[in-house]
């Protein structure tokens, strides 16, 4: 069941490239995506679907360099939240094949991660928000400008990310 | 317990840096608005609380089971606060199937919530089953962090063999004194008819045998044998070993063992045993159904101990090994040292009967089946029957069992001597 519910979000994620452009090289990169993504929900594999995942996201970024179409954030906002939920889900999946499921499991780990992307696309919009009265602020500056500062907040954020992934938590009583 | 990040977390990270990095290179905002809910979901799934107190009863439904019997497996968890994520696994030691249920299970509990997790198990062999309590693991949001720990609730649960008592067990030569089934060499009072002779002053006119006062024309008496008991030492060979855990010739000796203890005390005997093996132990001859469990419970911990000292027969007290006791050894005949011991008792006059336990049904189940194997099969079977002849030639009393087949049915191709016969030796 969750290896079903785990391929249908594979198959919405291709959707999104293919939905901005259905032609090579686009389509071969989302055939390679499924086909790792499948093998990744089969063998509940995460680290497959990371890699099927960022396979779809260049199959997109390539799309999106040769269509040139209008940003449209509603859509990267249910890539992204797409991504978050089958990662999660085949994470799960692994964890839980072949064990006992309590009886509200499952309509819990849904909630939460219903509430983790619901957070994402609200924080999401906030920043596109954010972004567009900062971009008629800096519609002035030199284009190298906003790309080395666009990097830097981007090197900051990956940065703090680690961080605060890594960082050990302090021993307490269990 | 505390929380350790998972490695879902880099699988988050490879995307969100894929995402920021394919958005800084097009130039696009799209793939930059990709990244954000991942960023956002490996914010949240940080956790700075600590995780939350869970209580666990763990008990299981009985101290001590028979082979192949079932037994439950009951874990009461209780949250004293929310944990969403629950994962309980309880390893299960070699021996032990599942029967029912899920050694591997999954809860997510409210504030105050208590929940029980049941599973069956089905023991398939002799042996000490140690459930040491579940690994404990609490998943924080999403998976990106953990904590784990071990319920230390230790059980031990006794696995004995399934008893099968023996309809005719080799019968004792020699008996003792006290009330018994068995039939004395001794005539006195008995139901067994033993010799006729002339009547004396004193005997019983209901002892007067009619057929044979009236062929004589004098009074004549049937004399009766006595009923008595008899010691029985169970000599267990723990030298060698063959076959894969479970199945190996020390558990079928050990099954034999229990079979024949069963037995023998069920007709008022009394029953010792000795292991002989790199440990030397042994129970004194006792009887009575605490015997039995004593006999049961040194049975269970039966095993092959590696040892280059030998120890011999002579270590034994005669309290433990009287000289009057039907020994019956439980062997493989595999290892010279107890061919050494089983033919120096015979020499000193013990009544001694070995089964030999046949080492190749449990070889078999250890190898892969094919032409190559039963070939060898069959030329270790001819070797075998050559060195147990060998045995018998040298005076060895020899009963094969293959522990496939009951064990009733390999003792009924033993044959006793008679008791006059074994009385004028």
């Amino acid at each position: 069941m969750m290896r079903l519910a785990a391929a249908v979000l594979v198959a919405g994620l291709a959707g999104f490239p293919l939905a901005v452009m259905s032609g090579a090289p686009v389509s071969w990169l989302v055939v390679l995506a499924l086909v790792v993504a499948g093998a990744g929900v089969l063998l509940l594999s995460v680290t497959l679907v990371t890699i099927a995942g960022a396979l779809a996201l260049i199959a997109y970024a390539v799309a999106l360099l040769i269509v040139r179409p209008p940003v449209d954030p509603v859509a990267a906002a249910g890539f992204g939240a797409t991504l978050v939920v089958v990662v999660a889900l085949v994470h799960f999946a692994r964890r839980a094949d072949g064990a006992v499921l309590g009886p509200a499991v499952v309509a819990t780990q849904v909630r939460q991660w219903l509430a983790i992307v619901a957070a994402g696309v609200v924080v999401a919009a906030v920043l596109t928000a954010g972004a567009t009265v900062l971009g008629a602020a800096l519609a002035g500056a030199t284009l190298p400008l906003v790309v080395v500062a666009a990097t830097l907040g981007a090197l900051l954020t990956v940065a703090g990310v680690i961080a605060l992934t890594t960082r050990e938590d302090p021993p307490s009583r269990s | 317990m505390s929380w350790r990040p998972t490695a879902l977390n880099v699988s988050f990270l490879t995307l969100a840096g894929w995402a920021l990095f394919l958005g800084v290179l097009t130039g696009r905002a799209d793939l930059v608005v990709i990244a954000v809910p991942l960023i956002v979901a490996l914010v949240a799934g940080r956790r700075t609380a600590a995780p939350p107190i869970v209580q666990f009863h763990h008990t299981v439904s009985a101290d001590r089971v028979l082979q192949d019997e079932r037994l439950t497996v009951r874990v009461t968890i209780r949250a004293e606060q929310a944990a969403p994520l629950l994962e309980l696994l309880e390893p299960l030691p070699p021996g032990v199937a599942l029967e029912r249920g899920g050694h591997h299970a999954f809860f997510s509990l409210r504030a105050g919530e208590e929940v029980a997790w049941e599973f069956v198990l089905r023991c398939s062999g002799r042996q000490r089953l140690r459930l040491g309590g579940p690994h404990v693991r609490l998943w924080g949001v999403l998976g990106l962090a953990a904590a784990e720990a071990r319920v230390r609730a230790p059980r031990t649960v006794a696995v004995y063999p399934n008893l099968a008592p023996l309809t005719h067990p080799p019968r004792p030569i020699r008996t003792q004194t006290y009330v018994g089934n068995h039939v004395s060499p001794a005539q006195g009072e008995g139901i067994e008819p033993g010799d006729i002779r002339p009547f004396a002053p004193g005997d019983h006119v209901r002892h007067v045998n009619w057929r044979a006062t009236l062929r004589h024309g004098a009074l004549h008496v049937t004399q009766h044998h006595h009923e008595r008991n008899a010691d029985v030492v169970l000599l267990l060979d723990t030298l060698s070993e063959v076959g894969p855990p479970g199945a190996s010739v020390v558990d079928t000796a050990v099954r034999g063992a229990a079979d024949l203890a069963a037995t023998y005390l069920a007709r008022k005997d009394r029953v010792g045993l000795i292991e002989y093996g790199g440990q030397l132990r042994w129970v004194k001859p006792g009887s009575g159904r605490a015997q039995l469990q004593r006999l049961l419970d040194t049975l269970l911990d039966a095993s092959v101990v590696f040892t280059y000292v030998t120890r011999d027969l002579d270590l034994v007290p005669p309290r433990i090994l009287p000289p009057q006791a039907l020994v019956l050894a439980l062997s493989p005949l595999l290892d010279p040292r107890f061919v050494r011991a089983a033919s120096d008792l015979t020499a000193r006059g013990f009544d001694l009967v070995v089964i030999a336990v046949s080492p190749a049904p449990a070889a078999r189940a250890a190898l892969r089946p094919g032409p190559v194997a039963d070939l060898a099969a069959r030329l270790w079977d001819l070797e075998r029957r050559a060195e147990l002849d060998a045995h018998r030639r040298r005076g060895l009393s020899i009963v094969t069992w293959d522990g496939v087949a009951p064990l009733a049915v390999a003792l009924a191709s033993l044959r006793r001597p008679r008791l006059r016969r074994a009385l004028a030796r």
